[in-house]
């Protein structure tokens, strides 16, 4: 499989100033500022297949809209190499562009003014698409996002859900290689996630872009994406296939328990863990190898009620990874 | 497209296209005639109080056709605000969209209002050089090019310093003077007349608004054009620069 996309000791440093507390010190900055440099991302080598969906996950600051940004040609990286379909992307050179496509779900890029089959119709002239053929992919987009009804509507007076609908039509009307999308479900309530995540999931099978996609909803990463990469304080800690990620921590279990009372104290149990005082209720994220050596220390602990031990979900997982690497590093 | 989002908010698009330059049209009327009163004179440089309405009412149309400081914001707002990341990721030109979208409003705007100085020069029977107005007009339009590259170089300025709409209002109060909207250029004393009429300025109002009144001829007509082609091209080289410039440092604010 050829590679879409590739960078090598990519990195990104922003400059601001500092701004100390005060009328005085606003007064000052008139004449002097402290400038200083922030890492965005430090320097990063990877590669990406053709018609791969990347999940690209990370705290916020993390780094990743960084990333995206410089792979889709919005900013030029500070220093390193990166191929985007063999074009350097800061260059944006028309054929690149024509080629590429990004969602940013934070940002309108339609015409607030214009209803959605205007924009698409200018859409379709700026990347030299046969009008007819435009309109009637418009129309198949619509029908699969079940969206019809307000495409002759302005955009202005579509709620979030709608309007990002349309955002996705825009961005898949010239049929991209390569496709970022950046929080595509930002927002939505849990029936448009779910129905945009549907729509993506079957467009990527059966056209197969290359996709990287950013999101803080995990559960659009589980779906859709076949490669994960973490991001965290500028940096990937984590490149691989979703599976071997959920294999590798699939063992972490979560046991919840409550007892008849409350803890009077903090009660410390072995392998690090801690009961902690005033409450009943407790949950704990353990190996099933250290049960055995648990459960007699929680019994001792209090009058057990109730007690239940569940598969930890990929979020819990990538959540409990990000918290781990950002204590690290 | 500009003509679409314009005309969707009505209200908004007769006020800008006819009420805007019609009360700049009045005020400036009745300055001339309390000047006039007061003077005791029946010529001013040369021309009557009849010379000097037409001029100032057509001044006022021609000066609106003149003036980008509406999409100037804009084009601030989006490099400052990050809009302007939805453009980069297309194969298109910011300068060249927000060009065509100028061009596309001021036709739009210009085929209403000028309805009016037509019909009211008319009237009152003002010696206008009706077959001269197509080459007025060119000209404007002409210099409209070098308004919107000026405003591309003023907007390319919020890469590197966010916000600068104190610049747009700076500028258009200058512009306000060079292009002969406040008073005609001909009555600016020697030898800022000659070094005004060298620059390309007085192309937005008063060398169409003059040939138009038959305040100057063709010769200074082809004089605004050439003024206007040289600056063009020197002010686009300036544009093109600070541009790559600019996205050299841009951060892709908020998305």
């Amino acid at each position: 499989m050829s590679i879409a996309i590739e960078t090598k000791s990519l990195s990104r440093v922003y400059q601001s100033y500092r701004k100390p507390e005060g009328v005085w010190n606003s007064v000052k900055g008139l004449w002097n500022r402290q400038h200083i440099e922030k890492i965005a991302l430090k320097p990063t080598t990877l590669s990406i297949e053709s018609g791969q969906i990347v999940g690209l996950v990370g705290a916020n600051g993390a780094g990743k809209t960084t990333l995206l940004k410089m792979l889709s040609g919005l900013i030029v990286p500070s220093s390193g190499e990166a191929r985007v379909l063999g074009y350097k992307p800061w260059e944006r050179k028309h054929e690149f562009l024509r080629r590429i496509s990004i969602l940013l779900g934070q940002k309108n890029q339609l015409w607030w003014d214009l209803a959605p089959y205007d924009s698409f119709s200018l859409l379709a002239r700026i990347y030299d698409l046969d009008l007819d053929k435009a309109r009637a992919r418009v129309n198949e987009l619509a029908q699969r996002l079940r969206c019809t009804h307000v495409l002759e509507t302005q955009l202005r007076r579509l709620s979030l859900g709608e309007r990002m609908k349309m955002e996705i039509i825009g961005a898949l009307l010239h049929e991209p290689a390569v496709l970022f999308l950046d929080e595509p479900t930002i927002g939505l309530d849990m029936i448009a996630q779910e129905s945009i995540r549907d729509f993506l999931a079957d467009y990527v099978r059966s056209r197969g872009p290359t996709v990287i996609l950013t999101s803080h909803y995990m559960d659009d990463i589980a779906q859709l994406a076949h490669k994960l990469l973490l991001i965290s304080k500028g940096a990937i800690v984590y490149e691989g296939t979703v599976e071997n990620f959920t294999r590798a921590t699939e063992d972490v279990r979560t046991l919840s328990f409550r007892f008849s009372e409350e803890l009077p104290l903090d009660v410390v149990l072995p392998e690090g863990h801690v009961l902690r005082g005033g409450r009943k209720e407790h949950q704990l994220k353990i190996l099933p190898q250290h049960l055995g050596i648990l459960m007699p220390e929680i019994a001792r602990a209090g009058t057990l009620q109730d007690l239940k031990m569940e598969e930890t979900d990929f979020e819990d997982v990538i959540r409990g990874f990000l918290e781990k690497e950002s204590r690290i590093l | 497209m500009a003509i679409a989002a314009n005309v969707e908010y009505r209200v908004n698009y007769f006020i800008d296209a006819v009420a805007q330059p019609t009360v700049t049209a009045v005020i400036e009327i009745l300055l001339w005639v309390g000047i006039f009163r007061t003077a005791g004179h029946a010529t001013i440089g040369g021309f009557g109080l009849q010379d000097y309405l037409a001029y100032v009412l057509w001044g006022a149309f021609f000066a609106r056709i003149a003036a980008s400081w509406m999409y100037e914001f804009r084009m601030i707002e989006e490099i400052d605000s990050g809009s302007v990341n939805g453009l980069l990721v297309r194969p298109m030109s910011f300068y060249e969209y927000y060009l065509s979208q100028l061009l596309g409003y001021k036709f739009i705007t210009t085929a209403v209002s000028f309805l009016i100085p037509l019909g009211v020069g008319a009237a009152l029977g003002w010696n206008i050089h009706y077959d001269r107005l197509p080459t007025a007009v060119l000209l404007v339009f002409f210099y409209l090019i070098l308004v919107h590259s000026i405003s591309f170089v003023v907007a390319t300025c919020a890469f590197f310093l966010n916000r600068i709409y104190a610049l747009t209002v700076a500028k258009n109060l200058a512009l306000w003077t060079l292009t002969g909207e406040l008073i005609p250029l001909d009555l600016m004393p020697e030898p800022f007349r000659g070094w005004l009429l060298i620059l390309p300025f007085p192309s937005g109002v008063f060398v169409p608004v003059g040939y138009l009144t038959g305040r100057v001829g063709l010769e200074t007509v082809n004089q605004g054009f050439l003024s206007v082609a040289v600056s063009l091209i020197l002010v686009n080289a300036l544009g093109l620069v600070m541009w790559k410039r600019g996205l050299r440092s841009y951060s892709g604010t908020g998305a």
